[in-house]
């Protein structure tokens, strides 16, 4: 295509092409509304209930309210990475994508846009449900931390749902369980529902690799819980950035591989 | 001559499996050329490695040896810079579901980079040119399998590509429908000069469209060539019949050029020609000459459907 557009909107408008293609197909599909509205209030209403009957102190209240509203934010937005390549697939139109003039970057960048907004939405109704139901309040770090705090999550959501992209590029279809199971394997070892200091030391290590578990730590810190790990802040950002890299690289190796294996026509079938 | 497309020595194996490993060649050895502006048919039976063939021209799939060079950029070293000027088509279309015809020009279109007001221009117009209209709005899972078609050829022209790879762009489509996305492609060719290379099953579809066509078999192309120029390599017949009242001049028939055989007995004859165009004049003039009355006279011309077997025996 000749063009005579700079290049700065032209990029602009490739990763507008992405955020496009998941907004409507979110507007369009009932299943993508029960993932902003039923299964985050259903998971959220649940845990927040059973700390009633628990009868558990107000800080530990406020543990388990963080990880599980952090949870489904993050799950939601990860999957809309996810999407990005599993609307393609599931409509076997990939060959379509890849044949344009686009990179990774576009592709991350704009689902991670329409991930954000989906996971912001579900951050937001159940921050105000958490004060509204458990008289938790989300914003007693004040706004700076609370946004540092929701950036790191959806940065975490992004590598979450690159790894999945990776995973289907390298695998095929059979891989697309990730976007639903990842997320769920974070749970165990994040400290979302427990502080990581109880894991066995493997676990801990574990832990340590997930940046999560650092933006947890940070914004718990808040409500009195001392963070087990040091520069927590630091080390989440450093971490999300580090894997992000990493995996635009990983994922141009992963299309590159399935361009000679024929997975990436097999996709398309 | 330039050439759009420069293919020599191409291999590729499909290998499956992780632990056993299975491997099936689909391409041994391709060489071909297509010429710029050349409108050029890739035929072979199923399996034979049109597809393949197909998607390493469109840098969707990487072989293992051989030079591949589009438009004259060497896909093993840019083939990224190829995505702007080459679009591909396929057959059973397949879009995102639920975007509407209208939406799925735009998403194409922003992937292409087209901006605001060009890329409404752009989609406007192929919603024109493939009398989308009154489908704009409809989602593409609502759509007929030829709209989809349709859809299908109307992204592909969304760069402008100079080079349009059409893989069966006909199958499965009712005949009124084929004809006029046959028409358009010939149309295409003519008005833009667009270099196509079309996959086809249906051999009088190649006749209608393609100047040239090759004949791909179990990896390797078999023959390439003008359609008429195929069947004189292969010696394929045109049979003219006749019903006559006389006695035929059976070695002035014989023996005259272009005559592979015939056939006769005191009333009828079956003569096999090259091409009956040229030969059934000087019949008709010997016939004539030797006072010979004609009761009846029929041709059976032999067509790329007679090539195609041939090739795939």
């Amino acid at each position: 295509m000749r063009t005579s557009s700079s290049p700065l909107l032209v990029e602009l408008t490739k990763t507008k092409a992405f955020i496009y293609k998941n907004w409507i197909m979110t507007k369009r599909n009932v299943f993508t509304l029960f993932e902003i509205l039923f299964w985050p209030l259903v998971g959220f209403l649940s845990v927040g209930l059973l700390t009633e009957f628990a009868a558990l102190p107000r800080e530990m209240r406020a543990f388990i309210l963080v990880g599980i509203v952090s949870m489904s934010a993050v799950q939601v937005c990860q999957l809309d990475v996810s999407y990005v390549l599993l609307y393609d697939v599931w409509s076997k139109a990939l060959k379509h994508g890849f044949i344009a003039p686009v990179g990774i970057r576009h592709l991350l960048l704009g689902s991670s846009v329409v991930g954000a907004a989906r996971g912001g939405i579900v951050f937001f109704l159940l921050m105000v449900a958490s004060y509204r139901l458990f008289q938790f309040d989300f914003t007693v770090p004040g706004a700076g931390a609370l946004t540092l705090f929701i950036l790191g999550l959806f940065l975490c959501a992004t590598t979450v749902g690159a790894l999945v992209c990776i995973l289907v590029l390298t695998f095929g279809n059979r891989a697309e369980v990730a976007a639903w199971s990842l997320v769920s394997l974070m749970l165990l070892v994040c400290g979302i529902y427990y502080p990581v200091s109880i894991l066995p030391n493997w676990g801990t290590a574990l832990a340590a690799l997930i940046p999560l578990t650092y933006f947890l730590e940070y914004f718990r810190h808040f409500y009195g819980f001392s963070p087990i790990f040091s520069h927590v802040l630091l080390k989440g950002y450093a971490l999300v950035f580090i894997y992000l890299v990493l995996e635009v690289y990983l994922m141009r190796a992963a299309l590159n591989r399935a361009k000679r294996t024929g997975l990436l026509l097999k996709l398309s079938e | 001559m330039e050439y759009a497309i420069e293919v020599k020595g191409l291999r590729k194996t499909y290998v499956s499996g992780w632990f056993r490993k299975r491997r099936k060649e689909a391409l041994r050895g391709v060489d071909l050329t297509v010429p710029r502006g050349a409108l050029w048919g890739l035929l072979g039976p199923n399996g034979a490695g049109k597809t393949t063939l197909l998607s390493v021209i469109s840098n969707l799939l990487i072989p293992e040896a051989g030079e591949v060079r589009v438009l004259g950029i060497d896909l093993r070293t840019n083939g990224r810079e190829l995505c702007t000027r080459i679009n591909l088509s396929s057959g059973h279309a397949n879009f995102l579901w639920s975007l509407n015809v209208r939406e799925n020009l735009e998403y194409y279109g922003m992937l292409y980079g087209l901006v605001g007001k060009a890329r409404q221009v752009k989609v406007d117009g192929l919603l024109d040119l493939f009398d989308l209209r009154e489908a704009a709005k409809t989602r593409f899972d609502e759509l007929s399998t030829g709209t989809k078609q349709k859809l299908s050829l109307a992204k592909a022209l969304i760069n402008d590509p100079e080079l349009l790879l059409l893989d069966e762009p006909t199958v499965g489509l009712d005949p009124d429908v084929a004809r006029r996305i046959r028409e358009f492609i010939i149309r295409l060719h003519r008005e833009r000069g667009t270099t196509i290379l079309v996959t086809t099953h249906n051999m009088r579809e190649a006749e209608t469209l393609c100047e040239e066509v090759a004949f791909i078999k179990d990896g390797t192309i078999r023959a390439c060539g003008r359609p008429e120029q195929l069947k004189r390599d292969l010696r394929l017949a045109d049979t003219i019949l006749i019903t006559f009242h006389g006695t035929l001049p059976a070695p002035s028939l014989e023996g005259m050029e272009g005559v592979y055989g015939l056939q006769a007995d005191n009333s009828s004859c079956r003569i096999l020609v090259d091409d009956h165009r040229e030969r059934l004049p000087q019949i008709l003039d010997l016939f004539s000459n030797q006072k010979i009355a004609i009761h009846d006279l029929r041709i059976q011309e032999s067509d790329l459907e007679d090539v195609f077997i041939a090739f795939a025996r």
